[in-house]
């Protein structure tokens, strides 16, 4: 069994590289990465059209679609087309995160409350440009620290 | 710095192999004024011209000059769209060969026309609703473009560190790509450099059309267009700051000065400001180059 630590990166198609570095940058506060096939090696070489974000440790390639992608109904903010990203901000941020949108006249759905028990405290749903479902939440258990378990060897 | 302050361009200078021959095309069949002969600054043999709105085409002797290869960069200039017909006519008569294509850029896609002259420079005719220059004559320069090895150093050196804005990009989109699978199929005809095959190094090598990527960035009411090279041409040494083919953007004194302590500051190598003597038709001119060997030059008007 392969023994994966965390998930490393995902890789979503756009509709349009620009419009998509700017969102994920402005909006959500990612840093812009490389592109790829922006420069002579990579055309020779045939790669694919790219640009990547990266939004602390994760990053997000952003492709470009060679063709137009079905696009979810422009009301619907809460979906998985596909994939859903989910990002977790800090519970102080949230309220901040609702602004941005809010100024940039960024649809959302929510804030959605979780079960109290559970993990999760309040999530909003949204889309990308390209109609990628995002969602961005807080959780109850932020100031906690994980650690791998411990396996005892017994027995 | 707030952004470079250009008006337009002020002149461009291209290599041409025999410069009685390429007097009489520019002069006869564009109609443009010409100054004289290794009047202008820095241009060695070379033949001037002043186009009817006031910009000027230098025409530089390289009797070595070999077969340029098609690639994306080019000349443009604007032609009245009444003056189509008679222009069509004229190179009917000197028995040139006139292209018309599909356009990417929304500012081209109205009536255009792309020829080359006896040496290969590719220029295209831009139809623009301005006055005539006269039947079958062209006003002036529109824009010029150039290739670049890497789009991401030409975004930093043009956007970023220069401050200049964009005026179109291709390239960047699914609409880009749809538009090339349709060159791919053989259904739309468009221009040299604006699309590409490339072969995929996954998927058993297929080949795919692609748009080939490029970034217009706006000089004043004039654009530079920067092609993605598909492929690596000999660039001029690291040390050389003047030479052609070369596109100048006119401006004042004080943006020289101000250009030469920004390139200073972010290490690129630059000649002058130049002050030039009182025969030459310009006062004072800057020479650096764009992070794709491009000779660039920022000049002021008498």
């Amino acid at each position: 069994m392969a023994e994966v630590e965390s998930l490393s990166h995902s890789g979503i198609c756009v509709h349009d590289l620009k419009e998509a570095e700017e969102f994920y940058c402005q909006v959500l506060g990612a840093r812009q990465n490389t592109r790829v096939n922006f420069n002579t090696d990579d055309a020779m070489r045939g790669r694919s059209v790219h640009g990547s974000v990266v939004l602390e440790d994760y990053l997000l390639a952003l492709v470009v679609a060679h063709d137009y992608m079905p696009m979810p109904p422009e009301d619907q903010h809460r979906g998985a087309h596909g994939i859903r990203h989910a990002f977790r901000v800090s519970r102080a941020r949230f309220g901040k995160t609702l602004d941005a949108l809010r100024e940039r006249s960024i649809p959302f759905e929510g804030p959605v409350d979780h079960p109290e028990k559970g993990p999760f405290g309040q999530s909003i749903y949204f889309k990308d440009p390209s109609g990628n479902f995002l969602e961005i939440l807080w959780r109850r258990d932020e100031g906690q620290k994980y650690q791998k378990p411990t396996v005892l060897d017994v027995g | 710095m707030s952004g470079l302050q250009v008006d337009t361009i002020n002149h461009i200078s291209i290599e041409v192999s025999d410069l009685k021959r390429s007097e009489d095309f520019y002069h006869h069949l564009l109609g443009f004024e010409p100054l004289g002969r290794d009047l202008w600054p820095d241009s060695g043999p070379s033949v001037s011209f002043r186009t009817v709105q006031g910009q000027f085409l230098i025409l530089s002797e390289n009797p070595s000059l070999g077969s340029l290869p098609e690639t994306g960069a080019h000349q443009a200039y604007t032609t009245a769209r009444s003056n189509r017909d008679a222009i069509a006519k004229k190179f009917k008569q000197w028995g040139i060969e006139i292209h018309s294509y599909r356009e990417d850029r929304p500012a081209e896609s109205a009536d255009n026309f792309y020829f080359c002259d006896p040496d290969g420079n590719r220029i295209q005719l831009v139809a623009s609703n301005g006055q005539s220059a006269g039947e079958g004559n062209v006003q002036g320069i529109d824009h010029a473009a150039v290739e670049v090895v890497d789009l991401e150093w030409a975004e930093d050196f043009y956007i970023n560190i220069l401050g200049l804005p964009v005026d179109h990009r291709v390239g960047w989109s699914t609409a880009d790509y749809a538009r090339a699978k349709r060159w791919g199929e053989g259904k739309e005809d468009m221009a040299p450099g604006t699309r590409r095959w490339d072969q995929l190094y996954t998927e058993n090598r297929r080949r795919v059309p692609r748009a080939n990527s490029q970034v217009f960035i706006q000089f004043g009411n004039a654009v530079l267009g920067l092609f993605l090279a598909t492929k690596h041409r000999q660039e001029p040494p690291e040390e050389q700051a003047v030479g052609s083919p070369r596109v100048a953007f006119r401006t004042s004194r004080r943006v020289l000065d101000d250009v030469a302590k920004l390139l200073e500051e972010h290490r690129k190598p630059f000649q002058g400001p130049v002050d030039h003597p009182a025969s030459a038709p310009i006062e004072s001119s800057l020479y650096f180059k764009d992070p794709g060997g491009n000779f660039l030059e920022l000049a002021v008007p008498r």
